[in-house]
């Protein structure tokens, strides 16, 4: 049989629109990046000008601290709490359901949420905090530089870890029972019973939501940009952002395709050593 | 010769092909705080030349000029759009808007420091239509309670420190300065004072950064220390000009620099403020400035009906139908005479608009204006002292300036 | 799973879960609860330092400016309209992407597989632009069919990898079976494997959905006409230039979170079944 030709026509529509709508943009950027205004061939000249602008190193180290912060809270919690709901509990339904709902609603709105609410003045958790006297007085959150990309990554840890549960959740339902019968004769309790059957069987889930979180995670802008727009002082800076402003703020469109170039290998370098990794050792995304 | 002849046939044929396939409709994007107005001056305009059909976009302020740029880049632009002054610059430098120099007409009629905005190359590449500056606002109940003369506000740089450490006491900020939002906030209420000091950001051929000198720390420092004197609210780093109205109107500041534009809502939200006006005050001996603000119309290059798009803009741009879209004042002389501008609650704005000035025309100003407002942020933070902070600036705007 | 257990598992003890499950519900319902307090109070309530818990006299006010005197409910079908098509036409073209990824071999096909997921690498500032353009030559700007090609492009690249997976999971040897029976590839996969996967299908219409309905930034860029305007503008534009109304953006998330919250309520049995079912292929 000819599998060969017929696994290509399967693949083939989604290919054709992607290519269409995805290739083109990508060459287009490329071109912006050597380019100035008028068009005009410049070599690297884009590339030296993002690079040397002090914004960029801090917006690099930002991303990664954002990310990654994000990621690992994300996992632990969202594993958590799917171990928790996959508990039998009566009222189970609707607090699954309940769990879902930050990740549903979008993120404009839980962002001007969370801002009202984290507000120096107005907000609601300066008041609780400062009623139950675990802060002396008012902190402002999101204009503290020690505290601001913390509570940023706790919004954004609050918006997906909810994305994790699901998927960890419904990798913990397809464990056969027999494991835990199994486990359950030679005595195990229930830590041992996450900790040797259901992490280990979630594990391949938990890799590949992991690889997702990372790509989101490194073109995420709505939250940053809805709450601080980078700011204060570049504090909350992250590459995507700055691309964002590079274009449609100081319409350097040139320069932002050079900045979105080299992120884009960095992004590319990072999902690649990720996947590496991965296919190196068992249990590989199946 | 005969080549130059027939590109010119060429180019009329291609005019008139245009012309007649989008013959008649025009597409307005305007701003939603001008729609109710905007829509009557449309009916106006349509009775006037009934073969027009216009049709009115409302746009908002949230990430529009992200929503311009996309449009005049895509090629695929309405015909007319309303954008603030400061924007235009960027857009001509880029070849995305038309020149509007024969649309104009009474240039004599209109405040200069407004069309110094549209300019670039000697040529005009937008009509304002809505100009305005800041002014301060403050509450005189507040000035009561803190012994002061309602009716005397201060004058100079030292009075007015001297008037916010009266107002600060309790839950009262003597003065409150936006350090958070959009930076056009702060750039807003910042430059006038480093203007009035005798400073700028740049210099005027565009050359040199001139934040970190003398006259600019100075200013810097007036501003900031309003922050770190307890004058100015505890959330001064998130605070933008809204903000600072709400906590006006929450009476926990007692004087913010502002437009004319939050005066209704004051008085509409907390009625029971004593509302009061004051121009900016200056140091001893130098006189106040501000920075003119206000909105322009621009026709994108990629318009496809740029005939009507002028016939439009030059009706909207008349005097009158000015006076009647503008929300705070018309950039034309001649329509502030209308009786809508005539509340004395706006006298003060109109006093400060003689003293209204331009930003510097450079393409890459809003990266300047963000490595200045980048500094601002650094000294509201604790970071670094004034002149350390704004060295920094001077540096990153120094080599934005030295780019080809 | 039916009612009746097939075993006693060991689990965590019930005080421990309760309580675990009361702070998860805490914490992921906080936020609503403030946004829909502040929905209902009036602008001197909403600033008054410090802040109150409950308005003396609630208003609906808001919900009233929100849905009688705005654009609100005319963004509402739009998001509808395009979530759905646009989640339709990802899931459809994942399907057969994805099969053809999960079941055969082909020359270049980790290549391709990678250049599926590297559509979704892409920088979003960077590609807005070029987009745009491509919409414009094929004469899709502003229009239903537009957004929903762009949000498609969006959420194609993880529906297909999903989707793979799930696929790969199935155990070929059941549709070998049905192949010596003689039936045809598009029957195998529309009879035997998607029956068997119906988990991940609900995975990637749920998560084609919710990135759809919420996404903000292109629709910023892409709709600029109020026929074609989603949801998450509508939030913006309650902020106007210097007046940004609070109780109004609250009620309006309100409206935007209640209907996606009430139809995942309503999915709630369906979602769960079809995650259990996924638990008994082994």
């Amino acid at each position: 049989m000819d599998r060969n030709s017929t696994g290509l026509v399967f693949v083939l529509p989604a290919l054709i629109v992607l290519a269409m709508l995805v290739a083109y943009p990508v060459a287009y950027t490329g071109l912006l990046s050597v380019t100035d205004r008028q068009g005009a061939f410049v070599g690297l000249d884009n590339f030296s000008a993002v690079l040397g602008a002090r914004a960029t190193p801090q917006a690099f180290w930002n991303t990664l601290w954002f990310v990654g912060g994000s990621i690992v809270f994300q996992v632990v919690f969202g594993t958590a709490a799917a171990i928790l709901l996959n508990q039998n509990f009566i009222g189970r339904g609707i607090v699954r359901s309940i769990t879902l709902l930050p990740w549903v609603v979008p993120g404009i709105v839980a962002a001007t949420t969370w801002a009202w609410m984290f507000h120096t003045e107005f907000g609601i958790i300066n008041y609780m905090m400062t009623g139950a006297g675990v802060i002396p007085e008012p902190i402002g959150w999101l204009t503290n530089g020690s505290t601001v990309m913390p509570v940023l990554i706790a919004i954004n840890v609050w918006k997906l870890f909810p994305f994790v549960a699901i998927m960890v959740l419904a990798g913990l339902q397809s464990i056969p029972n027999d494991l835990y019968e199994a486990a359950r004769v030679d005595g195990a309790n229930f830590w041992q019973e996450v900790f040797h059957i259901m992490l280990p069987q979630v594990r391949s889930v938990i890799v590949a939501v992991t690889l997702l979180l990372v790509i989101w995670g490194l073109n995420s802008i709505t939250i940053i940009y809805a709450i601080t727009r980078g700011g204060p002082a570049n504090r909350t800076l992250i590459t995507p952002i700055q691309i964002f402003r590079l274009a449609f703020e100081s319409t350097n469109f040139n320069q932002a395709a050079a900045l979105s170039v080299m992120f884009f290998a960095v992004a590319l370098v990072i999902v690649i050593i990720y996947i590496k990794a991965l296919a190196s050792t068992p249990g590989e995304v199946k | 010769m005969k080549l130059k002849k027939l590109a010119v046939i060429a180019t009329a044929m291609t005019m008139l092909a245009s012309g007649v396939a989008f013959a008649g409709d025009v597409t307005w994007w305007t701003p939603n705080f001008n729609e109710a107005r905007a829509r009557e001056i449309v009916a106006k305009f349509e009775n006037a030349n009934p073969n027009v059909k216009v049709k009115l976009e409302i746009t908002t302020s949230d990430g529009l000029p992200q929503r311009v740029l996309t449009a005049l880049q895509s090629g695929a632009a309405p015909e007319v759009i309303d954008v603030q002054h400061a924007w235009i610059n960027g857009y001509a430098q880029n070849d995305l808007v038309l020149s509007v120099d024969d649309v104009l007409k009474d240039r004599d009629d209109y405040i200069p420091a407004a069309l110094d905005y549209a300019t670039w190359n000697s040529k005009l590449w937008g009509i304002p239509y809505r100009i305005e500056t800041h002014a301060i606002i403050y509450n005189k109940g507040a000035f009561k309670d803190a012994g002061l003369d309602p009716n005397k506000p201060p004058q100079t740089w030292d009075e007015l420190v001297a008037t916010a450490k009266a107002l600060s006491k309790g839950k009262m900020s003597g003065f409150g300065i936006t350090g958070g939002g959009e930076m056009g906030n702060t750039i807003f209420r910042s430059l006038p004072f480093i203007w009035m000091n005798g400073g700028d950001m740049i210099s005027a051929d565009g050359k040199k950064a001139l934040v970190n000198q003398p006259a600019a720390v100075a200013a810097v420092k007036f501003y900031t220390d309003f922050f770190k004197n307890k004058q100015a609210p505890a959330s001064t780093l998130e605070n933008d000009g809204t903000a600072l109205r709400r906590l006006f109107i929450a009476e926990t500041v007692a004087a913010y620099q502002s437009g004319q534009f939050d005066i209704a809502s004051i008085k509409k939200e907390n009625p029971k403020i004593d509302i009061g006006v004051m121009q900016i005050p200056h140091p001893a001996d130098k006189k106040t400035a501000a920075l003119l603000g206000g909105w322009s119309f621009v026709i994108p290059k990629s318009a496809k009906n740029p005939t009507d798009a002028k016939k439009l803009v030059g009706f909207l741009a008349e005097a009158e139908n000015q006076g009647a879209l503008t929300d705070t004042f018309p950039a034309r002389k001649s329509a502030m005479s209308l009786p809508r501008f005539s509340d004395p609650i706006l006298t003060v704005f109109k006093e400060m608009l003689p003293y209204g000035r331009a930003v510097p025309n450079n393409k890459n100003w809003i990266q300047i204006t963000q490595a200045y407002f980048d500094g601002i942020q650094r000294i509201l933070l604790g970071d670094e002292d004034v002149q350390k902070s704004m060295d920094g600036a001077a540096k990153d705007i120094q080599a934005l300036l030295d780019q080809k | 799973m039916s009612e009746a257990p097939t075993l006693k598992r060991t689990g965590l003890p019930l005080p421990i879960t309760i309580i675990g499950a009361i702070v998860l519900v805490f914490i992921c319902l906080f936020p609503f609860m403030w946004m829909f307090g502040s929905s209902i109070k009036t602008l001197p309530e909403l600033y008054t330092v410090p802040p109150i818990w409950w308005p003396e006299t609630p208003t609906f006010g808001n919900y009233y400016k929100v849905l009688f005197e705005s654009n609100i409910p005319r963004y509402f079908l739009n998001s509808v309209i395009i979530s759905v098509g646009s989640t339709v036409l990802a899931l459809i073209l994942a399907i057969f992407a994805s099969y053809g990824f999960a079941r055969f071999n082909f020359r270049g096909k980790p290549v391709l597989q990678s250049f599926v997921l590297v559509g979704q690498l892409l920088p979003t500032a960077a590609i807005i632009v070029p987009l745009f353009i491509t919409l414009r030559v094929l004469g899709l700007v502003n229009t239903f069919w537009g957004l929903i090609l762009v949000y498609m492009i969006v959420t194609l690249p993880l529906s297909v990898w999903m989707l793979t997976s799930y696929f790969k999971a199935i155990p070929v040897e059941l549709e070998e079976a049905a192949i010596i029976d003689g039936a045809s590839r598009i029957g195998i996969l529309f009879r035997i494997t998607l029956p068997l996967s119906t988990p991940g299908i609900v995975a990637v219409v749920v998560y084609a959905f919710v990135t759809t309905w919420n996404e903000f930034v292109f629709a910023l860029c892409f709709a600029t006409d109020s026929s074609v305007k989603t949801l998450p503008i509508g939030l913006a534009e309650f902020s106007t230039e210097f007046n940004t109304d609070w109780g109004a953006v609250m009620a309006a998330s309100v409206v935007m979170t209640l209907p996606i919250a009430l139809l995942f309520f309503s999915m709630q049995r369906l979602f769960v079944g079809g995650l259990t079912a996924g638990a008994t292929k082994g």
